[in-house]
């Protein structure tokens, strides 16, 4: 589904090269969930933001849903981004202009959607994160667990290939934490492939595979005794 | 297109909405109606006299000493002098001809009156037809480059002389084409008879010439404007005015040679600096007001539009700034740079719609405030409806900067921190 082949991403100014990602690997397989992790300045983000193809990399491959996206122009990376990958944002991202119903209709509607289909799209999904009611509420309506479900009720409506999640519950507290997680592992056992950065243990220990990331490389901590306090690393991939 | 989504926006933008749209309100109010006053000025500016204007000066002089006009002695004295005058010019090298006139067109020293088919009519009741006199000589259609379309012009023998204010009858006239319409609409003027001035003298229609534009470039001109009557008489007294045409190509020549010729003659008279000026000199003059006042409105209404604009701009930078994240957010969904383009040319085309809506139902209504204080005509729909595709092609020029800044802020930047 995801595969990053000694890819890199270089942040270059007149003075130094900064290697935000370096001989970066990674293989997600269709119907993973995966939890991304690593401290501050891992490069946890921009491998988020070059795997939903907001931003371009430097060097190497990356292939989604088998297709290699180093040399696709503008166009065909909004496409992609629209039809194939559902993203949930720490800080939901959601329009504050527009009511619930509208904001998850905003992707769609880039897609080309006819109306009643949209329409259907928009109902199931709010359906599926248990806000039906409020479709006509607008974000700031809303409590955060609420907006954050609107959220993924977004990035569901699409019926991406790939969601991609960036620290889904850093602005929760605890039980909205905990029920929006248990929204995304119901998605995951329906067979959405799910990717997660996020910097809690305890989070990532949900996932079904850990992937750690320190200075822009995927390290394996099994064989890193710094490490053994991190729990939940997929023996398999370790 | 996605206007749903634009229109729930823009509600949660009310004021600065209503406020740019009312801007381009008044803004189309405004300059629609300028715009028609400019045409309507520049329409004036523009009318044909009907002269030869490129080889035609004016000299007006005046004479030190002269007889006195009220008598007929004094007259007769006065007629030679201009006699001499006028033999004097003619045999300038450079001068095609030369008449003696009353006046010019657009020169706004006018000898009005009335001209009616009825003898002693009433001069301010519905028989009279109002015009400007010409009294000149056989020279004049020659001079002033004027072109004869019925009957003939005048010959010496027609030509007689009076003193400036005195009353004669007048036996013969040419007149303007458009008069000669107005009194005789079947187009059979020539050998008819009229009245001028109330008079109860017949007045026989000699010739009809194509066009003659009266003196008076006044509003209170423009309903007889090309209704001329020329009188083949010598006005005497002690100032003169000659109209002169000057072989192609050779005004300037003819000019600086009238002062010494006319000094020849005669020394005791008065002539400045003023008093030969080429006819450009005069129409420049007649028409400074209305070139003045087309420049004027024509200033407000580019300061008024580039104000709108920049307030457009300045909206739509502002709007951009504040969505900048949200359009991060969009282009992670799926927007195309195009499609974020669009999005605030649409929403730019919605507010000025608006506004062109309100604004066409201000400029009507201001045309018809216009209409009931000042001399003012209804404005042409033409006007307006050019007026509304300007607004909105500005606006739309005004957005497109600001809209593509929008179009270029890059996805990631839904990922960083609010």
């Amino acid at each position: 589904m995801l595969k990053m082949t000694h890819l890199s991403k270089v942040y270059r100014t007149e003075v130094v090269e900064t290697y935000a990602l370096r001989d970066f690997n990674i293989d997600v397989k269709e119907g993973e969930f995966v939890a991304v992790t690593g401290p501050s300045g891992s490069g946890k983000t921009t491998f988020l933001t070059i795997a939903g193809l907001l931003e371009t990399f430097s060097g190497g491959e990356y292939h989604l849903d088998g297709i290699e996206v180093s040399n696709l122009n503008d166009n065909a990376r909004s496409k992609i981004r629209n039809e194939k990958i559902g993203f949930i944002f720490q800080a939901f991202n959601l329009i504050p202009d527009l009511n619930v119903f509208d904001n998850i209709e905003v992707p769609l509607r880039y897609r080309g959607m006819k109306a009643a289909e949209r329409k259907q799209r928009i109902m199931d999904s709010l359906e599926r994160v248990g806000l039906a009611s409020r479709a006509k509420h607008y974000p700031a309506e809303l409590s955060g667990g609420q907006q954050q479900r609107v959220a993924i009720a977004r990035a569901l409506a699409g019926s991406p290939r790939l969601l991609l999640a960036d620290e889904p519950t850093g602005n929760l507290d605890t039980q909205m934490a905990r029920s929006v997680l248990e929204l995304l592992e119901d998605i995951h056992r329906e067979g959405a492939t799910i990717v997660m950065v996020t910097h809690d243990p305890e989070l990532a220990a949900r996932a079904q595979r850990n992937v750690h990331i320190i200075d822009g490389q995927v390290v394996d901590l099994s064989e890193d005794p710094r490490f053994h306090t991190v729990h939940a690393v997929d023996e398999a991939h370790g | 297109m996605k206007l749903h989504p634009i229109l729930a926006a823009l509600r949660k933008h009310k004021a600065g909405t209503v406020l740019i749209a009312l801007q381009i309100a008044l803004t189309l109010a405004i300059v629609c109606n300028a715009v028609f006053i400019i045409g309507q000025r520049i329409d004036r500016v523009n009318r044909i006299t009907g002269l030869d204007e490129s080889n035609l000066f004016l000299v007006s002089q005046q004479w030190v000493g002269a007889p006195n006009a009220d008598s007929a002695d004094g007259v007769e004295k006065l007629d030679t002098m201009q006699r001499e005058d006028l033999a004097a010019l003619r045999q300038l090298p450079d001068v095609a001809s030369v008449a003696p006139i009353n006046s010019l067109p657009l020169l706004n020293s006018s000898w009005t009156g009335s001209v009616s088919h009825k003898p002693g009519a009433q001069l301010s009741g519905k028989d009279n037809t109002r015009t400007a006199y010409y009294f000149t000589d056989e020279q004049m259609l020659s001079t002033l480059g004027v072109r004869l379309v019925a009957g003939r012009a005048f010959n010496a023998g027609d030509v007689q002389h009076q003193g400036f204010r005195d009353q004669r009858d007048r036996p013969i006239a040419i007149i303007t084409r458009q008069l000669a319409d107005k009194l005789f609409p079947k187009g059979d003027a020539v050998g008819k008879v009229m009245y001028t001035d109330g008079s109860n003298a017949p007045t026989t229609i000699i010739g009809v010439v194509a066009r003659l534009q009266i003196p008076s470039t006044s509003s209170q001109g423009n309903d007889f404007a090309w209704y001329s009557t020329l009188i083949p008489t010598r006005l005497d007294a002690n100032f003169a005015r000659y109209a002169v045409r000057t072989k192609p190509g050779r005004l300037d020549a003819a000019m600086r040679a009238v002062a010494p010729t006319l000094y020849k003659v005669n020394p005791m008279r008065v002539l400045d600096d003023d008093s030969v000026k080429p006819f450009s000199d005069i129409r420049a003059r007649a028409y400074r007001a209305d070139v003045g006042m087309a420049i004027l409105m024509g200033v407000i209404c580019l300061i008024l539009l580039c104000v709108t604009a920049a307030g457009i701009v300045g909206l739509t930078s502002f709007w951009v700034g504040q969505r900048h994240r949200q359009i991060g957010v969009r282009r992670a969904l799926g927007a195309r740079k195009v499609d974020i383009l669009h999005y605030f040319q649409i929403e730019n085309l919605l507010i000025v719609g608006v506004g062109v809506a309100i604004g066409v139902l201000l400029a009507l209504g201001l045309n018809l405030w216009l209409m009931s204080h000042y001399e003012m005509t209804r404005i042409p729909l033409p006007y307006v409806l050019t007026g509304v595709l300007a607004m909105l092609a500005i606006g739309q020029a005004a957005v497109f900067v600001p809209a593509r800044r929008a179009s270029n802020v890059p996805p990631v930047v839904a990922t960083r921190a609010a």
